[in-house]
């Protein structure tokens, strides 16, 4: 593999004369970048060190740092990492690193190493291909070959007439670029439009600082908005967006799984042959962190076993239902009393009773979270559905405002928050003017409209972006005194008061490039992912990969005989991608969208080597499994993958 | 590192005329930095002209290996366009060019370099790659990227209120490598002897 990496330490006798006057040193080496990632030590700093004692010079200390380049991590591992009584920070790196430790450190800098040259700049992955980045592309006339960096001279209408035998007379190894062009036109028949092809002139003025540097800062302003990291995947929201909320017909049968939240699985009620009503319970919730499960549909339980599960990758203890197609409602379902006369208990008593669950995905049970244990002032209404493609949430904003505002008003009460605060990614315009509509006239309820950028929506990432709150290491958006729930979960809860109604079905999106017919619906928990994309007109053609949930978190299916889960907002089936895993060239891109701020690439290289301990050091239970790093990463590892097997790991390490 | 930006529509439109066409779409390597909104558009209406045979999107085209394996599955589409247009940086277009060698592979885009040739973050401070650091002389500022002119001994004189004349909404290197001195008290350091940039590629250091 081609090593990229820019920097050397500059000669011995240059270092020495540097040093000649100067005492006290603390070392900064940056771990390097764009090569392969064999071991996490580089030379560089020992050597420097080594010269710098041999010349009598003392060493308060020194730092290896990954990406000294990328300020905002830099500058927190230097903190408090250099000790009183240094007087020099000297730094082994490529001049973006020097310049950067330089602006964070305020002491002279010794630079102790040269940036290397490379004529042109390349791809992220390590590819022998150059660019010269000229800014005025020639290669649509050139076939495809680049006379630029190809040939010595660069020149951009026809050869010199040096060539000797097809190499070049600058540099013998080379082919000659304008003969490599001439064949490749010739193959293509395209000759005579070379020849007609009027004199080029380099305008060297077009690459300018300016439009680079507005560029960038707006890229970076849009990347770090808020918190750090973070990715933008095409949306392709306008798939499903605009198509209106649908009832589903009643399905024949429901396979309701006892376990469709965080924690202990429920335990049946129900036997074989019982007949249930919608809305019935059907499962006891199995411990404090469990949630009870009603039926979806009115009939006859036909089976009580083992089926398989979505999402937890193995068969789950199930109740199957014939659906008697009468629809009859259970005689529990009652609504309760006024919002205004119901205490904070009872609602919390509500939502437990009815099986309510984080309808986000992950299934935590809500009326735990509706009990925190530190003062909360606020609520934060997750709808940024940040996740491409779905628009579940998006849906039942618009269709079903004053739902949402009366769960959130009655998650207010229970909780005893202040405020309210219902966060929508921008990309959502409508849902936005109308929320904002309808909340003008209350007080203790806002709206904010946060730029949109994946992962938004998971709770650290949006208490930072709209309360700029920073849930400590393994805490809970409580210790900050913050709930966020979600769009779906709210609205459950307010059907829960007003019509008595339990948890039994869900808005899902079902979309995709694959999908013929996309649309948003109201499913009733149970129902067969099969039944769902049968009714959307099935898929375009067999190259499909069909997930539940988003492109970026959603669990592959491998089987569509499984059903829609409390946390299912949507089905989708797009283009699989197919890549193979590539050594890691340490490009950078992970830890730059990481918004956990972790070293991603260190989990990839540490699974490799099945060194737990190390994955454990470097703090993998803070991820959160957005995948931004699997998404960005050149050389296409399967981090997220990894990052469980570690995880799982380090459980059964304990 | 690199960023795209669109040839004019003009231009585009003039390479795929009455031409069947295969899109490739590299989201590039920092993905937001594709202009996707414009060129989707752009697609959109060639398409409407019934002469797009395929339209993939994808990232990293100069990643070969897994670049063959997503385009295996279009081999037809491919083979039933006249030409390829590729919206990328200069790297992926001579990569797809290099594979399909008896087809016209057209440059959508133009490619400029970003500050911060790697490394992870294109930041405020830029290096040139110039093979003998000046920042020991400079207190950490860089004067080959950081003055217009790349100056390495010292001012101009044409800065007018601590601006680039070149540019005036730059600041003037020099100035700030000043200030930056004079705050740590080491002004002295600028008392060195006339530097001579040396402009040796990294082949030719290579080689000493």
């Amino acid at each position: 593999m081609e090593d990229y990496t820019k920097y050397r330490l500059k000669s011995n006798d240059e270092l020495v004369e540097l040093l000649s006057d100067k005492d006290k040193l603390f070392i900064v080496a940056c771990n390097k970048c764009f090569k392969e990632f064999e071991s996490v030590d580089e030379p560089d700093l020992d050597e420097f060190a080594a010269l710098v004692t041999e010349q009598g010079k003392t060493i308060t200390g020194t730092a290896k740092v990954d990406f000294l380049c990328n300020k905002i991590q830099t500058e927190k591992k230097l903190q408090g990492l250099i000790p009183e009584g240094t007087e020099y920070v000297a730094v082994v790196s490529c001049g973006l690193g020097i310049q950067t430790t330089a602006n964070l450190v305020q002491m002279p800098i010794i630079a102790a190493a040269n940036s290397l040259n490379y004529t042109g700049h390349h791809g992220m992955a390590l590819t022998k291909k150059a660019c010269d980045a000229c800014g005025q592309c020639y290669l649509n006339m050139t076939g495809g070959i680049c006379p630029i960096v190809d040939c010595s001279k660069s020149l951009l209408n026809g050869q010199c007439g040096g060539a000797k035998n097809g190499k070049c007379e600058v540099d013998p190894d080379k082919d000659c670029a304008w003969e490599k062009i001439y064949r490749r036109l010739e193959k293509q028949g395209r000759l005579e439009e070379l020849a007609k092809q009027p004199v080029q002139l380099r305008d060297y003025s077009k690459v300018n600082f300016k439009v680079i540097n507005d560029y960038v800062n707006e890229i970076r302003e849009k990347r770090l908005d808020g918190y750090y990291g973070g990715v933008h995947p095409s949306e392709r929201k306008e798939l499903a967006e605009g198509i209106a909320l649908k009832k589903f017909p009643e399905p024949a049968e429901v396979v309701i799984p006892m376990s469709m939240h965080a924690g202990a699985p429920a335990k049946p009620l129900v036997e074989v042959g019982d007949l249930v009503k919608v809305g019935q319970k059907i499962g006891e919730a199995g411990g404090f962190i469990s949630a009870n499960v009603h039926s979806s549909v009115s009939g006859k339980v036909v089976a009580v076993e083992p089926r398989l599960h979505p999402t937890k990758g193995g068969e789950v203890l199930s109740v199957v239902i014939a659906s008697d197609g009468k629809d009859t409602v259970c005689e529990t379902v009652k609504p309760a009393k006024a919002l205004a006369d119901l205490t904070g208990e009872e609602i919390v008593a509500i939502v437990q009773e009815s099986g309510i669950v984080g309808m986000g995905g992950a299934g935590f049970p809500t009326s735990v979270k509706l009990k925190p244990a530190k003062p909360v002032d606020t609520i934060l209404l997750n709808g940024c559905e940040c996740e491409p493609l779905l628009t579940a949430d998006h849906r039942v904003m618009l269709e079903q405002a004053d739902d949402v505002i009366f769960g959130l008003q009655a998650v207010l009460k229970t909780v005893g928050a202040e405020k309210g605060i219902i966060v929508i990614e921008d990309n959502k315009p409508d849902a936005i003017e109308l929320m904002q509509a309808k909340t003008a006239d209350i007080d203790n309820v806002e709206v904010v409209v946060a730029r949109t950028k994946y992962p938004q929506g998971a709770e650290k990432m949006l208490i930072k972006r709209v309360m700029n709150r920073q849930v400590p290491r393994g805490g809970l958006p409580a210790d900050v005194g913050v709930v966020v729930c979600n769009i779906s979960t709210v609205k459950a809860i307010a059907d829960a008061i007003q019509t008595g109604m339990p948890l039994v079905e869900r808005v899902v999106t079902v979309t995709g490039e694959k999908i013929k017919n996309p649309g948003n619906y109201i499913v009733k928990i149970g129902t067969s992912v099969k039944e769902l994309v049968d009714y959307c007109g099935g898929f375009t053609d067999d190259d499909v990969k069909v997930q539940m949930g988003g492109p970026m978190m959603g669990f592959t299916l491998t089987d569509l005989n499984v059903p829609i889960l409390k946390g299912s907002n949507g089905i989708i089936a797009i283009e699989p991608d197919e890549t193979i895993e590539q050594p890691c060239i340490k490009c950078g891109r992970c830890v730059d969208v990481c918004p956990m701020e972790l070293s991603p690439l260190y989990f990839s290289k540490y699974h490799d080597e099945q060194n737990w301990k190390g994955m454990l050091d470097i703090n993998i239970r803070d991820c959160i499994e957005c995948r931004s790093c699997e998404y960005i990463c050149s050389s296409k590892i399967p981090l997220v993958t990894k990052i469980k097997a570690g995880k799982k790991a380090i459980m059964e390490m304990k | 590192m690199l960023i795209t930006q669109l040839k004019s529509k003009e231009t585009i439109a003039s390479l795929v005329e009455d031409k069947k066409v295969f899109i490739i779409n590299c989201k590039g390597c920092m993905e937001v930095h594709f202009p996707e909104k414009e060129a989707d558009e752009f697609q959109k209406e060639l398409a409407a002209g019934g002469k797009v045979t395929g339209i993939i999107k994808t990232d990293y085209i100069c990643n070969p290996d897994n670049m063959k394996l997503r385009l295996k599955k279009h081999a037809a589409e491919i083979e039933a366009a006249d030409v390829i247009l590729v919206y990328s940086c200069g790297v992926g277009v001579q990569t797809i060019s290099e594979y399909f060698d008896g087809k016209p592979v057209y440059a959508a885009c133009d490619t400029i370099p970003m500050p911060g040739f790697q490394g992870v973050t294109p930041l405020e401070v830029d290096c040139d790659q110039c093979g003998e650091c000046y920042l020991n002389l400079t207190g950490g500022i860089c004067p080959i990227t950081a003055c217009s002119k790349s100056l390495l001994n010292g001012q101009c004189g044409g800065t007018k209120n601590g601006k680039c004349e070149v540019n005036s909404s730059m600041e003037c290197g020099w100035e700030r490598i000043y200030r930056r001195l004079a705050m740590m008290g080491r002004l002295d350091v600028l008392k060195y002897p006339v530097k001579i940039r040396n402009y040796a590629t990294y082949k030719d250091v290579k080689a000493e």
